[in-house]
């Protein structure tokens, strides 16, 4: 089977549309989501029962139940309740809703890996709990934090290929849609497969990157 | 309530058994394979020539860089013009969620292999062991030890990822709910049933590899 280029150099265009389409949904969901996964890393680790329990009850969710399945149940169900959205509004909300539950997890340990006399230390100097958190516990957790991370915004990066399925025009979709009209396989999903890993390294070089220099920081 | 519940459970539960088995069969069986080309390129990567380990990085690399979708519609649509053969979606399916999860497992006993002590390989060898004596006998045992929780944790996320198999039109579990809500027209009771049904199965499957690490605690209170 032989590779024809001038079907790679056609459907190149579209195909860059698409990871623009990927790039813009993943990143913004996965930005949300650290917010919603830091709120919920704070609740799963806070005193308060209900609060707690309703963090940990969601992190049980997201590790329990497929992507594919979040995705359809926004897609298809919303509308049946009344809340239409757009695919772009779904891929970025289903995105940040399962970033969050994983990256509550990450926070959490991060959090954990301060040793706890150093709160007490914080405190008994005169900070209060929001001073301890900023100048204390967070700039320690940043080297803790980056390479769980960096998987992490990799995994929902290559995730958002899901979005196919409701007809988002990202990367994915893009593809099958050169697919269906060329037959041409291995080339279009072989041009995406590269975009797809070409993306996936420069995200693990930059957190490679970024932990080496937080941690010559530490020192 | 009472006849919409119904309405939603009758094409449900009509291939409900026929559907887990199959997104659990294939979990297992590319856990399986998966485990197995795992121990190999760990093995390939610890004593292999320097090509040798190039090569498995790359390997690995790309798996890992890549979504599973497209690596799916690669098997599918790609590999048999490339080899000649003709896959059955779920035999395509399975192929591609094991040599996704090989990557992923070989960088999990890769993690576990390098908090070993660096002489005990040595030290075996030094007793008189043969290279494949180390391997099963020192390093392959406290390697499993150390990377079973993350194995677990493996095994989930194939689990979840084998819904995408739906994508390539195995009859699965995701299958059946996609084709369920055609039939009924109420997707949010039939996708938040098959979501239970996942969790029960993934939260069955945590249960049993925790009763795994326990035991294996047991047997060997020595190591660790």
């Amino acid at each position: 089977m032989s590779i024809d280029l001038d079907i790679v150099v056609k459907a190149l265009p579209f195909l860059l549309q698409g990871l623009k389409v990927t790039a813009v949904v993943s990143l913004t969901g996965i930005l949300i989501g650290f917010a919603i996964g830091t709120a919920a890393a704070y609740g799963a680790e806070s005193r308060t029962a209900p609060l707690k329990m309703f963090a940990l009850a969601y992190v049980e969710c997201v590790r329990n139940v497929p992507f594919l399945i979040v995705v359809y149940l926004a897609f298809f169900g919303l509308p049946k309740l009344g809340f239409h959205a757009s695919a772009y509004a779904i891929g970025i909300g289903a995105t940040a809703f399962y970033t969050g539950g994983y990256f509550c997890e990450i926070a959490r340990a991060a959090l954990r890996s301060v040793p706890r006399g150093q709160l007490a230390a914080a405190r008994s100097l005169g900070m209060g709990s929001v001073q301890v958190q900023r100048y204390v516990v967070i700039p320690q957790t940043f080297s803790f934090l980056i390479p769980p991370t960096a998987s992490l915004v990799i995994m929902m990066f290559k995730d958002s290929a899901i979005f196919s399925v409701m007809s988002l025009p990202e990367l994915t979709y893009q593809s099958n849609l050169m697919t269906a009209d060329t037959f041409a396989y291995l080339e279009v999903l072989g041009t995406a497969a590269l975009i797809y890993w070409l993306c996936s390294s420069v995200f693990d070089a930059i957190g490679q990157v970024l932990e080496r220099r937080l941690r010559v920081l530490h020192r | 309530m009472e006849s919409s519940l119904s309405i939603v459970l009758r094409p449900l539960m009509a291939g409900l058994v026929q559907a887990v088995g199959t997104t659990v069969f294939a979990s297992v069986a590319a856990f399986a394979i998966g485990l197995l080309l795992g121990i190999a390129l760990l093995v390939v990567r610890a004593t292999g020539g320097k090509a040798v380990k190039v090569l498995v990085a790359i390997y690995v690399s790309f798996m890992r860089g890549t979504p599973l979708l497209v690596q799916l519609l690669l098997a599918f649509y790609v590999l048999p013009s490339l080899i000649g053969i003709q896959l059955v979606p779920l035999a395509a399916g399975i192929l591609a969620l094991s040599l996704n999860t090989t990557a992923y497992i070989s960088e999990i006993l890769r993690g576990a292999l390098s908090t070993l002590p660096r002489g005990q390989g040595a030290a075996a060898r030094a007793l008189g062991m043969r290279a494949h004596q180390v391997w099963w006998h020192v390093l392959l045992p406290q390697v499993f030890h150390r990377s079973l929780p993350p194995l677990t944790n493996e095994f989930t996320v194939i689990l979840k990822a084998s819904s995408l198999l739906s994508l390539i039109a195995v009859d699965e579990l995701s299958t059946l709910a996609r084709n369920a809500t055609l039939q009924t027209d109420l997707p949010l009771q039939v996708f938040l049933i098959a979501a239970i049904i996942y969790f029960v199965i993934l939260w069955c499957a945590s249960s049993i590899s925790r009763g795994i690490e326990y035991r294996i605690a047991k047997l060997l209170p020595h190591v660790n």
